[in-house]
């Protein structure tokens, strides 16, 4: 079973107080299993992440250059990977307090993956042609 | 290494996306003007997110309890989530007409950029476009090299991307608890 911060209705609602009362934003939750995140925090650091991942991806992948559409299933399997693998290995948080694993995974998605291909086609174009 | 750039076959890439910051930074300049520092932008704003909060906590407290006061407890939320609506419609159409400046002003600098790069290709797109991109990625374009980019995709890239992170950046994107109820929303089954 995985291991979870809330594992019935009476520990859901304290977590949901909790995230009433969570702690103003400091960059030391970012890597704190231990913290108690508000579901606007929490979506807006998953935005955020995802924004820079794209970023990174597209400007790598333009540089090489990596060709073909392969590439975008690529960037949207890699992030989405990394998202999980930060609110549920990182942070450690119960998804069902925060909308479910969907919730949070479409968090800032479309905007990834728009910047990713401008970074992709602005990179690729620059510097190959 | 900005004169390689600007030496670059499609450095006119840079301006599409230099006009594009611009007219975004514009664009959210106009809407703080006319929306987001009204006192009913505000006011709508903050009942949204109690109003979803509530929710939130009633739908959480709900499961456990017995059912007389589940009942009562639904009708609240019923209560709760109307309210929820009304105001999440209320701030679409508060949004929906001062909006209308913005689309202005986008129609503009759309039309001015297809005026300077319309039938040229801006970019290169590293991936072959399927069909529902192609028609906007080789809009205008001459030939068959479906990789030529025009400027009418590389600017939807631009103000999707631009535009979205810097709404977030600057506090000004639309609350998580509300739901676009359209230009025509459906009248509420459970108040009728």
């Amino acid at each position: 079973m995985k291991e979870s911060k809330s594992g019935n209705p009476k520990s859901s609602l304290k977590q949901l107080q909790n995230n009433e009362n969570a702690s103003p934003f400091t960059y030391s939750k970012l890597l704190d299993p231990e913290a108690d995140w508000d579901k606007d925090q929490l979506g807006d650091v998953l935005h955020w992440i995802r924004q820079v991942v794209g970023l990174f991806c597209g400007l790598f992948c333009g540089a090489v250059p990596l060709v073909g559409g392969i590439w975008v299933l690529a960037f949207l399997a890699l992030s989405s990977g990394i998202i999980y693998g930060y609110y549920s290995l990182i942070l450690k948080v119960d998804e069902e307090d925060f909308g479910g694993h969907g919730a949070l995974l479409q968090e800032g998605l479309f905007a990834s993956l728009t910047l990713f291909l401008l970074c992709w086609i602005l990179a690729y174009s620059l510097a190959h042609f | 290494m900005a004169s390689m750039f600007s030496s670059s076959k499609f450095s006119d890439s840079l301006t599409v996306v230099g006009v594009s910051l611009c007219s975004a930074v514009i664009c959210e300049a106009i809407s703080w003007i006319l929306i987001y520092r009204t006192s009913s932008y505000k006011s709508l704003r903050s009942s949204i997110d109690k109003a979803s909060r509530k929710l939130e906590s009633m739908k959480t407290t709900t499961d456990s309890l017995k059912l007389t006061t589940k009942k009562s407890k639904t009708k609240k939320m019923d209560r709760v989530e109307t309210s929820l609506k009304e105001s999440s419609r209320d701030l679409f159409f508060f949004k929906f007409k001062s909006g209308a400046v913005v689309a202005i002003v986008l129609i503009v600098v759309f039309g001015l950029l297809n005026s300077l790069f319309e039938g040229k290709p801006v970019a290169k797109l590293p991936f072959t476009p399927i069909w529902i991109v192609k028609s906007m990625s080789h809009r205008g374009l001459q030939g068959s090299d479906l990789t030529d980019c025009s400027m009418a995709f590389l600017y939807f890239l631009c103000s999707i991307s631009i535009r979205t992170n810097l709404q977030k950046f600057l506090g000004f994107a639309p609350p998580r608890g509300a739901a676009n109820p359209g230009l025509f929303p459906m009248p509420d089954q459970k108040t009728s």
